[in-house]
């Protein structure tokens, strides 16, 4: 009997290691292929991760990491001994939250409106206008801002025209955190569209037929069969999103942040840019780095665990 | 046989994919092997062999029309009187100017800073002298560095020490004044008023410039300004309200703390709060906004570089838009004392260091010297005569040139590092000669460099060198620079019931955000400082 469950085993083990040769083999071309893309990630995702050490280094620059002296925890204490950390933290989440708020429905309405578009030039045209921001420069965004919404921009002269008080758009706290947030949705939108619309398609087309037939409203066919139908692909949008929390860009908040509103405009990858490359002082970037993907790390997955847990698909 | 052919396709692009990744990776391979050969050269350093490449650094001001920075008139001249007899090649390696110390860690950490290179930051060429990461110069200056040595002098070399080594070769500086205010003397006239010679003068200028317009323009502006001030600064403004303190106190004292300090913003923000001032000056980071409302004729009073007129960016454009434009500098800010008291610059100018990185400091350190040759700074500074200058008198003018013969800094500053302001021997003569190698001889010009020149220097003082570095500033430098900046906007815009409870807030931020570890640092050393010279 034993001698059975063995050699059923290896059995069971042959065939396996054949049939994963035997995959290898049958599509080697698709394998090759992939050695690029993996290369491209060894190369320059995982041996950059060697550079962390520095985190628990006073990294002398001319030393490089072997001839750098230890000092185990320091360079953290050292950060979480700063306000400006936290000030920097908290501003990353709470501009990520008011971006995940308003930006994250953004899309996918637009993309079932754009979905009940009929006239098919009408909704190419919308598309593309709608994608074009994306492809400007936050520069070239930060210019544009500048010239609206300044309290000399055209905004407040055309408000003056009429007598009206001007609207600090850029120098207060509320102004600034709404301008900031319309011009990231302003700026995303279009692209944020492409996945769902892609997702749309693949709808069973019957679907729509059925309920037609049945009687039932644009309004409800949105409700019940567009929306359920590109669920799974806004959850998982929706966890990789929460994963990002705690990383933040370096581009939006550093052009439309102004001394005045500094309280609010500086977050982690400023804060990185300031000490690291500014100041020179690699080791405390390269802790905040750290602490930045791990907490990160943890939202992914407590994000995917509640998913699951709530029965939808999670990431993996 | 399609299925065949496919492969070959897909094989032969991903043959390319690969050949271009390795490609890649394969040049800084090839940089290392001409740095080997480099090494080889320096070493047999003979007239004979492939020649050597020196590497210096160079400001990229991005100037409208600029040459290639690494191949016009000046880089040329180089090449030829000091390149060819020591079988070297000089190439410049640009960095942006208002960048340059972002760029230059990012180098320096990569071993790959110019043989040359140089910052206007003392701090961080003492944090690169602390963690060794440049030469030290003593050695390489006694014997390759005589000519410069004798021109700088002992007084600018000390600028240079870090734990009594020479670390960097700074400039001499040869002209002192740092800022200057401004007026619109055909305002003025206009208006009937006289030139103010105190704040309270002042005030009622500005008043007079909002509310008649004298200029006649949209949205006048009585007193422009940009982020943290034109120059960093208000002019002297500040210091017009500091109280009597000692000279420890006003030496090691932080701003912040000092009498007088907070009036002195309370003071710009009742004039900001009456619409007297700039009102977008907070989001003007690059003074790109102040300067073009400068030149389109609808600023009353500013205060920036004491040439900040003359500057061609400035001079051309407000010529073209406002031709009766007439700023005069003015001495506004008096104190209690009846003094207008003013920082002025040390002698020194930047700082040029060698890299530990280089492989050719004795070349290095041989260039620098070949550059205190009298007739090589003079062409340098002006060019060559019928061309980039005329000679009236013994003082050379200037002759506006574009393309390869442009001079993209003042008196290409930044291709000369041990010099900054025309060198011709004595003050006068260098105010004179600055002002007319910048507007071309025109006589008005020269009238408004030396009158700025003599009020910009008047009651000045400049900063105090202790000889020793502030560790804590070192440490919490950047950050209390950047604070400092937005201490200031901040202040300004306040309104003015929150004032007083704003400022003491951001002053204990900065305090703990090491400020007080700064100034126990200075305290510090300044005693030791004071008791060694009893």
């Amino acid at each position: 009997m034993k001698a059975v469950l063995d050699s059923s085993r290896e059995y069971a083990a042959t065939k396996k290691k054949n049939h994963f040769l035997h995959n290898i083999k049958r599509d080697s071309l698709l394998y090759f292929l992939l050695l690029l893309p993996i290369g491209y990630i060894l190369i320059f995702k995982y041996a950059p991760i060697y550079g962390l050490v520095m985190a628990f280094q006073d990294y002398n620059i001319f030393e490089g990491i072997k001839g750098s002296e230890w000092v185990g925890l320091d360079v953290f204490r050292f950060i979480f001994e700063q306000d400006s950390f936290y000030r920097a933290l908290k501003n990353t989440l709470v501009l990520n939250v008011l971006d995940l708020i308003a930006g994250f429905p953004a899309p996918i309405l637009l993309a079932i409106l754009l979905n009940e578009v009929r006239q098919a030039a009408f909704k190419k045209v919308t598309q593309t206008v709608l994608y074009l921001p994306h492809f400007l420069s936050w520069v070239i965004i930060g210019g544009m801002v500048y010239l609206m919404f300044s309290n000399s921009g055209m905004i407040n002269n055309f408000l003056a025209g009429f007598g009206l008080d001007k609207i600090e758009f850029l120098s207060q706290k509320t102004p600034w955190l709404i301008t900031y947030i319309s011009v990231g949705v302003w700026q995303n939108i279009g692209w944020g569209t492409i996945i769902y619309l892609a997702a749309i398609t693949g709808i069973n087309k019957e679907l729509y037929e059925a309920s037609d037939i049945d009687g039932c409203s644009r309004l409800r066919q949105m409700w019940h069969i567009t929306l359920p139908g590109i669920k799974s692909t806004i959850n998982i949008l929706l966890i990789l999103q929460i994963g990002r929390m705690v990383s933040i860009g370096f581009d939006r908040p550093f052009v439309m942040g102004n001394s005045l509103v500094n309280e609010y405009s500086d977050v982690i990858s400023t804060f990185v840019y300031r000490v690291g490359i500014s100041s020179g002082d690699f080791s405390q970037a390269t802790a905040v780095g750290l602490f930045q993907s791990v907490v990160g790390l943890v939202l992914l997955l407590s994000a995917n665990f509640i998913a699951k847990k709530l029965g939808e698909d999670g990431i993996w | 046989m399609n299925t065949g052919k496919k492969k070959r396709i897909a094989i032969l692009c991903s043959t390319a994919l690969l050949a271009i990744a390795a490609a890649g990776c394969g040049n800084s391979g090839k940089n290392s092997g001409e740095g080997a050969s480099q090494t080889a050269a320096t070493e047999s350093a003979a007239a004979s062999g492939p020649p050597v490449t020196l590497t210096v650094e160079v400001f990229d001001r991005g100037v409208q029309g600029q040459p290639d920075l690494n191949n016009n008139m000046w880089t040329k001249y180089v090449n030829e009187k000091f390149g060819k007899p020591n079988n070297a090649i000089v190439e410049y390696v640009s960095v942006p100017r208002s960048q340059e110390i972002d760029k230059l860690n990012v180098l320096m950490a990569a071993g790959e800073a110019p043989d040359i290179s140089f910052t206007y930051d003392g701090t961080t060429v003492t944090r690169y002298a602390k963690s060794k990461g440049i030469y030290t110069l003593d050695e390489l200056l006694e014997e390759h560095g005589q000519q410069l040595k004798s021109y700088l002098g002992e007084k600018v070399l000390s600028y240079g020490k870090y734990e009594g080594k020479q670390v960097s070769i700074p400039g001499k500086r040869t002209l002192l004044a740092w800022n200057g205010m401004f007026i619109r003397k055909d305002w003025l006239d206009k208006l009937g008023m006289p030139v103010p010679t105190n704040k309270d003068e002042l005030y009622d200028t500005l008043v007079a410039f909002r509310d008649k317009n004298p200029g006649n323009v949209d949205n006048v502006i009585p007193w422009a300004t940009a982020a943290a001030g034109m120059n960093y600064t208000f002019g002297n403004l500040v210091q017009s309200f500091w109280g009597p303190m000692t000279e420890e106190e006003f030496v090691t004292t932080t701003n912040w703390l000092k009498p007088g300090h907070k009036d002195a913003f309370k003071w710009l923000n009742k004039l900001y709060n009456e619409k007297l001032i700039s009102p977008d000056f907070a989001l003007d980071k690059t003074t790109k906004q102040a300067d073009a409302d400068v030149t389109n004729g609808k600023v009353g009073f500013y205060a920036a570089n004491w040439d900040y007129p003359l500057s061609q960016k400035i001079r051309e454009p407000l010529k073209q838009n406002v031709p009766d434009a007439n700023y005069v500098p003015v001495d506004t800010f008096k104190n209690d004392e009846g003094k207008y008291l003013k920082e002025v610059y040390n002698e020194n100018g930047i700082f040029s260091f060698i890299p530990k990185s280089s492989k050719n400091a004795e070349l290095a350190m041989k260039y620098l010297n070949w550059m205190a040759d009298p007739e090589v700074m003079f062409f340098l500074q002006f060019g060559e005569e019928g061309v980039n200058h005329k000679l009236v008198d013994g003082i050379p003018h200037g002759i506006a040139q574009t393309g390869e013969k442009m001079q993209t800094s003042n008196l290409n500053m930044d291709y000369t590092p041990i010099v900054n302001g025309a060198e011709l021997g004595d003050t006068e003569k260098n105010v004179r000669t600055y002002a007319a190698a910048l507007a071309a001889g025109d006589k008005s010009y020269e009238k408004l460099a030396t009158d700025s020149y003599k009020i910009n220097t008047t009651d000045g003082y400049s900063s105090f060198n202790y000889g020793v570095p502030n560790e804590a500033n070192i440490k919490y430098g950047k950050t209390l620079g950047d604070m400092n900046k937005q201490m200031i906007d901040r202040l300004i815009v306040a309104k003015p019931a929150e004032f007083d409870a704003l400022y003491d807030k951001l002053v204990k931020e900065y305090m703990d955000a090491g400020g007080q570890a700064v100034q126990d640092e200075n305290v510090k050393n300044y005693r030791e400082v004071q008791a060694k010279n009893k």
